[in-house]
């Protein structure tokens, strides 16, 4: 709970002396006005989520070092079952914290909520969760390849908080940098939460977004189907299943 | 598929470890192949109990692990039921299990109970048979007064009968026991050998394939047993087939007097007598030094002559004690260790 409410309010004291209560956010040739202790916040909320899904191979680690890895490998279970297994559990752990960050910033930081589509909040919500969780599903595959995992995903880290716009509202980043930051399903989902949540964007508004985030679903669940079994027949080959 | 009658076959199978170091951080990267298994065959029958014998490193859990789909060989193709460890593996891993030595391979925050469950639902065992088949695994291996404890607060022993339980959750077919009395009490692994024969092999009818350095542990249990070093398979058969081929396999100890070099000189010129020393002895016989003759012969009809010798050379023969090989006997000499 302390790094995105502590971070979130690093970020809000960091605008401060530049800014008033909100900022803007151009999207879509449209300019909406938002909260700026909701933008921040969510911001650090959602690049949790993000962080715990490339971390969420981790849960591979402790398996190789207790040498269950090889006990579970051993069994006919379906591979794309435990991967989502593993990226879920994270997944289901992350929701009461969700919810109760947000109960909070109301309750507490006064934030201004302008939710006038609850279905798009609500496809926003969970399309932003299930491409994370499918790109931690991909990332997981590389910690059953490789006893190296952490250094892959902890590297990724600070240029997504940068490039998805975590921080500051995307028309501030140069345009030749844009197209990275639309690799980033972070990206989209940051866009579509925070229209969603503090601006009262309709599905229509945010149809690009989401449409997005659902096709990278779709993409991520293909590739880590497909990185699961390449990594398990190259572990399998080169011997480093059961190395810790 | 594989149109054989075997439980498991391996025919030239062959598994390279290929580690590549630098000698610093910008230095020429160096590789380096093992060899841990060089072409080996051999085929186990249906609910037959093979034993992988073989000094450290020789390639026993290599061998288990390429079995089991853990590994992939570099070379040549296995076989379990028929069908082959690595295109058909989604099917191998069905009805095979592994036990291996030691306290890994289980989940130590839960308790007995949970990990079994775990370890069912992966197998999809059937929802309304989990329930029954674990509390019989668990009353079979003595653990239902613990069964609901953490694995954490567990002895080495319950552990690894915890293990077996773990290995038997989808009553495999084919079972691999890689050293799975590694470390235990003498009592615990002798209740433990006696379970493997009596409960998995004669009442099951299941097919083992047992990896042990301990030659007493083969030699209760195994039907046939196969000797691997360094990587190569050097001998297959039943125990006492293996023991009969042995050169020299029978050693008479026979305590007598008046053994002299020339006594043993004559000795080593029968034909059956491969060997023939004496060793100190602390008695005597009417006044007379005892010694301790140790002779290797090929064959214990060979007896007869060694004793008429000794008797024509006027030597008294207080006690004679005659044992064949044993499989340490065969061992060493398949490995040389």
């Amino acid at each position: 709970m302390a790094l995105p409410l502590g971070n979130g309010l690093y970020l809000y004291f960091l605008y401060l002396p530049f800014a008033a209560r909100s900022v803007n956010l151009e999207f879509n040739a449209a300019w909406y006005t938002l909260d700026l202790v909701g933008f921040t916040l969510i911001g650090q909320l959602l690049y949790t989520f993000f962080t715990m899904m490339l971390l969420s191979g981790n849960a591979f680690v402790v398996e190789r070092e207790q040498g269950t890895l090889e006990a579970v490998l051993l069994s006919p279970a379906n591979r794309i079952a435990l991967i989502l297994g593993g990226a879920l559990a994270g997944a289901f752990n992350y929701m009461w914290f969700f919810f109760g960050i947000m109960f909070s910033w109301v309750a507490f930081l006064g934030v201004q909520m302008v939710i006038n589509d609850f279905l798009a909040l609500a496809a926003s919500i969970v399309l932003s969760y299930l491409s994370m969780v499918t790109l931690g599903m991909c990332f997981e595959a590389l910690f059953v390849y490789s006893r190296r995992g952490h250094m892959y995903t902890t590297v990724l880290q600070e240029p997504i908080m940068f490039f998805s716009g975590l921080a500051f509202p995307l028309q501030a980043m140069p345009r030749a940098l844009l197209s990275i930051s639309y690799l980033i399903p972070l990206t989209f989902g940051l866009l579509s939460l925070r229209l969603t949540l503090l601006g009262g964007a309709s599905l229509i508004d945010v149809g690009v977004p989401l449409t997005v985030l659902a096709s990278m679903t779709l993409l991520f669940l293909a590739l880590s189907t497909w990185l699961i079994g390449y990594a398990e027949r190259k572990a399998k080959a080169k011997a480093t299943l059961t190395q810790f | 598929m594989s149109n054989t009658s075997f439980a498991v076959e391996a025919r030239q199978l062959s598994r390279d470890y290929i580690s590549a170091n630098r000698s610093h951080l910008v230095g020429k990267k160096v590789t380096t192949v093992i060899r841990a298994l060089d072409h080996i065959d051999f085929e186990i029958q249906e609910g037959e109990l093979f034993g992988l014998l073989g000094p450290n490193g020789a390639g026993k859990t290599t061998t288990v692990k390429i079995l089991c789909t853990l590994l992939e060989p570099t070379s040549g193709q296995a076989f379990v039921k028929g069908y082959d460890v690595v295109k058909d593996a989604a099917r191998v891993r069905r009805i095979v299990n592994m036990v291996a030595g030691g306290e890994r391979m289980l989940y130590y925050r839960l308790t007995g109970r949970e990990n079994l469950e775990y370890f069912a639902e992966l197998y999809n065992v059937p929802k309304r048979e989990v329930k029954s088949r674990i509390n019989t695994l668990l009353e079979l291996m003595g653990l239902v007064d613990r069964a609901d404890d953490e694995v954490e607060k567990y002895s080495k022993g319950m552990k690894q009968r915890l293990q077996v339980c773990r290995g038997l959750i989808n009553d495999p077919e084919v079972l691999f026991l890689d050293e799975p009395t590694l470390g235990l009490d003498v009592n615990i692994a002798k209740d433990l050998r006696r379970f493997i024969r009596e409960k998995i092999v004669e009442e099951r009818g299941k097919t083992v394939l047992l990896t042990t350095h301990y030659m007493y542990e083969a030699e209760e249990l195994c039907d046939r047993v196969g000797f691997l070093n360094k990587g190569k398979l050097v001998a297959v058969g039943r125990p006492d087939e293996l023991k009969r081929k042995m050169p020299s396999g029978f050693s008479m100890e026979v305590l007598a007097t008046r053994l002299t070099d020339e006594v043993l000189q004559g000795l080593r010129q029968l034909e059956p007598v491969k060997k023939a020393l004496t060793t100190d002895y602390e008695g005597e016989i009417e006044g007379e030094k005892i010694d301790r003759l140790i002779v290797n012969i090929n064959s214990d009809r060979a007896t007869p002559e060694v004793l008429n010798y000794l008797s024509a050379m006027r030597c008294r023969v207080v006690s004679v004690n005659i044992r064949g090989p044993t499989l340490e006997d065969l061992f060493m000499f398949y490995t040389g260790e």
